[in-house]
């Protein structure tokens, strides 16, 4: 039992950091970005050429991977967001196939082999039997610093109140004089950073591998479509039912069929409840 | 109505002689690409019937095609059943499954019904590894499968009939009232109902029609590679390479999806060479993505617009 | 003689907002009735649940006798009542003859695939409503306002209606095009076409119904001749509180 709360804990911060870029983007612009998962695997690959392959300190490589992370989500909105503004379709297989490329960018130079990253920080800690390493805890302790860091950044700055604005209402927030374009920019560039950096989280909680982006944007799908539009709380709430779920699943059931409730979720929410637990109903 | 222009007829004519001649001069590595051109092109031709003339985007439709592909080799693997039932039942399965894909068509449109199907798929890859693996093979697939052609040559000319089967077909159903139904309700399904046409059976029958082709190219392809494993089936990079063979070759014609599927495949092999592996997939998602941004309807309509400013300048 | 559209005491409300509220009216064959009032009044809402795209909260709605508020839009096309749009939303990448065709063709799978066009059903409707010959192979693209418009009624009439409901049918046309609409509209009223309009044009609507009834705010503020109802104060208080 035990365990499985500190399981459950552990892999939800995780989804829940992973969610929040995601969900940024969809709130601002409508848009889906199915390359989500490529920031990861992004950030991932960059934090082990960095701290591995160059042998730099950690602290060094995650914050490249923030970085690398951030630019990508600006070169992503400025050459295909922003073109296609307006067709969302268009947007979310533009994106599928600028995921398909960077996978196999990726293979290029790092080759097809899955790849193990050095945890963050040695050791391991035991509580009442329960042994978790150190490093996952760590991870899932600076997520929930960011996401307290996001929520201040979106409550308490204009630039943040501004995409707030945005997402609730376009032609409002442009009437009042919001730059969208700007906004969207730095959206693209926050979801990108924050993609980044869930990224080396993820890839030290499982592995690095060329193929990681699907699973966790299947995920973050999830999360979204559950939680609703436009909703963080939402998105961590339910960040921890499905987090929670999969480790029940994996527990108790089989680990094969972790992410069987994740495609439920989504199947049943978009068929009978498109807005989600927590979304806003959307007026058009 | 005339079917088709004579000229036309006799350039057609004079393509299909030259394909069934084609074994006579190429290497039977060659021929397998064709084959493997002539299966894209066949997945092709059913995504588009379905997402290219709706605009019911399907990022799931390698779930379909899956039920095909699986309803066979069990049926046949697993049963004994002769490869002549077999075949026509895993069809009707696919229909059946498509009816589980378009319900959600009922309800939600754009992103949101893309995102269902691609659940689907996913919770297919999932299940079919765990529900009855004595039956499906669970995570390593199912080997063995009776195969019903024997050598390249075999295979291409097995390969070229369905394909053409098909295209023809769906060419002569597209061109009927049907056709443009289908083409009015990807531009305005609002439009279509206010004229009084019930989109739901519209939709029902483009579904039908697309898992009906995806189901039978599913079922001969089991037939002729003979063993299939779900991760290379349920995967989004097949998904990719049909979507992409659509968009690339034009969507909303039935030309578009096979010139799509021959450019991709043998783009692939052209690449072989300088970039073995997945790496190729690089250059040739790279070309893709700008094709698709900057000409969204493909190379069908670059060659259109070519033969048109040529003929205009002609005259 | 029994009327051939009956509105019973139609309500429709939005959460807190009543759109339609408690609107009644009965329309004869031939009969040509218009709905005037200021934006947002809830003539269009009108319109869409007599069309089945908006399902009434509260009233009937009665086509030749028949209940008809639990069959969906295209059932209620079938029985020939149909409507045009404020905004004409043609099917871009089709032909104008193709546009007409959509609503021509039978609502079975089976008929659809099996019948060939009526092509010359298509040219006729298409040459009735004005669209030149040049333009029958355009797409709506290259067409005018006020040509849309014109496509608009082709499509609409290409379902075969006894009843037609026009919704401001002359905006953003020419004079020369107002009196093109004008003239076809009289002609078929001259066939026996059953006409619901709204419109802002009063004076082009003067000419082609006989009576009409004012709304505000989702309510009936006055009914009568044309005529009678534009004098009448409470209409008068109601566009200008409007400007």
């Amino acid at each position: 039992m035990t365990q499985i709360i500190i399981q459950g804990m552990l892999l939800s911060g995780l989804y829940a950091l992973i969610a929040i870029g995601f969900t940024l983007i969809f709130s601002v612009g409508r848009v889906l970005n199915l390359a989500y998962g490529a920031y990861l695997m992004i950030g991932g690959y960059v934090y082990f050429y960095i701290s591995q392959q160059l042998g730099l300190p950690k602290g060094v490589g995650l914050v490249m991977a923030a970085g690398v992370g951030c630019l990508a989500g600006l070169l992503k909105y400025r050459f295909i967001a922003k073109p296609l503004k307006g067709n969302h379709v268009a947007i979310e297989i533009s994106t599928l196939i600028l995921a398909i490329v960077i996978q196999s960018g990726i293979i290029l130079m790092f080759g097809e082999s899955t790849k193990i990253l050095h945890s963050l920080v040695p050791g391991i800690i035991r509580l009442e039997g329960v042994t978790a390493p150190w490093s996952n805890i760590l991870a899932t302790g600076l997520s929930w610093v960011l996401i307290v860091a996001v929520f201040l950044f979106v409550r308490h700055t204009h630039t943040g109140r501004a995409m707030l604005a945005v997402s609730q209402d376009p032609k409002g927030a442009a009437i009042c004089g919001i730059n969208a374009e700007w906004i969207n920019m730095v959206t693209w560039g926050i979801s990108g950073l924050l993609g980044g950096v869930a990224g080396v989280f993820f890839a030290s909680y499982t592995q690095l591998s060329p193929f990681m982006w699907v699973g966790p944007l299947i995920v973050t799908v999830a999360i979204v479509v559950v939680g609703g539009i436009g909703s963080i709380l939402g998105t961590l709430v339910v960040a921890h039912i499905i987090g929670f779920l999969e480790i029940i699943v994996v527990s108790y059931i089989a680990p094969e069929l972790r992410g069987i409730f994740t495609m439920l979720l989504i199947i049943l929410f978009l068929i009978f409840r498109p807005r989600g637990l927590f979304g806003r109903e959307e007026l058009t | 109505m005339k079917l088709i222009e004579t000229k036309h007829l006799i350039a057609w004519a004079a393509f299909l002689l030259v394909l069934a001649l084609m074994p006579m001069f190429v290497s039977n590595g060659t021929l397998r690409i064709f084959i493997f051109a002539n299966f894209l092109a066949v997945f092709a031709i059913s995504w588009d019937v379905l997402s290219g003339r709706t605009g019911y985007i399907s990022f799931g439709h390698p779930f379909l095609i899956g039920i095909g592909v699986y309803a066979t080799a069990i049926m046949s693997k697993r049963f004994g059943v002769p490869v002549e039932y077999s075949i026509p039942l895993a069809v009707l399965v696919t229909m059946l499954g498509s009816v589980l894909v378009f319900l959600p068509a009922l309800r939600v449109k754009g992103s949101y019904f893309a995102l269902v199907t691609l659940a689907f798929m996913e919770l297919a890859y999932q299940l079919v590894q765990v529900i009855r693996p004595d039956l499906t093979g669970g995570t390593r697939g199912i080997f063995g499968i009776k195969t019903i052609t024997r050598g390249a040559e075999n295979g291409y000319y097995m390969s070229m009939c369905l394909m053409f089967g098909i295209a023809f077909v769906s060419w002569l159903v597209m061109r009927t009232q049907l056709g443009t139904a289908l083409s009015a309700l990807g531009m305005q399904e609002e439009s279509v109902e206010g004229s009084g046409k019930s989109t739901t059976k519209l939709k029902l029958a483009a579904f039908l029609m697309s898992a009906f082709i995806a189901g039978l190219g599913g079922a001969f392809y089991a037939h002729y590679v003979g063993a299939i494993a779900p991760r290379t089936l349920f995967d989004i990079n097949f998904l990719f390479t049909i979507i992409v063979a659509v968009l690339i070759g034009g969507s909303g014609t039935i030309i578009g999806p096979i010139i799509g599927a021959f450019f991709l495949t043998f783009l692939l092999e052209f690449l072989r060479p300088y970039l073995p592996g997945a790496g190729r997939y690089f250059i040739y998602g790279g070309i893709a993505l700008l094709l698709y941004m900057y000409q969204p309807k493909g190379i069908y309509s670059i060659v259109d617009k070519l033969i048109k400013r040529w003929r205009g300048g002609a005259v | 003689m029994k009327p051939v559209l009956q509105v019973k005491n139609l309500v429709k409300r939005f959460g807190a907002l009543t759109a339609t509220n408690d609107i009644s009216f009965d329309l004869h064959e031939g009969e040509s009735l218009a709905l005037i009032g200021p934006n947002g009044a809830g003539k269009t809402t009108i319109f869409s649940q007599i069309m089945g795209e908006l399902r009434q909260s509260e009233g009937s709605i009665h086509l030749y006798d028949e209940e008809i508020s639990h069959l969906k839009p295209a059932a209620r096309i079938k029985r020939q009542v149909s409507r045009t749009y404020q905004v004409p939303r043609p099917f871009a990448e089709l032909t104008v003859l193709e546009n007409i065709r959509i609503g021509h063709m039978p609502n079975s799978i089976w008929s659809m695939l099996t019948q060939q066009p009526d092509l010359d059903y298509e040219r006729e409707l298409a040459n009735k409503v004005g669209l030149a010959e040049a333009d029958h192979q355009r797409t709506p693209a290259e067409l005018s306002m006020g040509d849309l418009r014109k496509l608009e009624m082709a499509r609409t009439m290409a379902t075969d209606p006894k009843v037609m409901l026009l919704d401001e049918v002359f905006a953003g046309l020419t004079t020369a095009e107002v009196a093109q609409i004008s003239d076809l509209i009289l002609q078929m009223r001259a066939d026996g076409m059953t006409f619901l309009v709204v419109s802002h044009d009063l004076p082009a609507l003067k000419p082609l119904v006989d009576t009409a009834i004012a709304i505000n705010q989702g309510q009936e503020i006055a009914r009568g001749s044309f005529n009678q109802v534009l004098a009448d104060p409470a209409v008068l208080s109601s566009y200008l509180g409007e400007v």
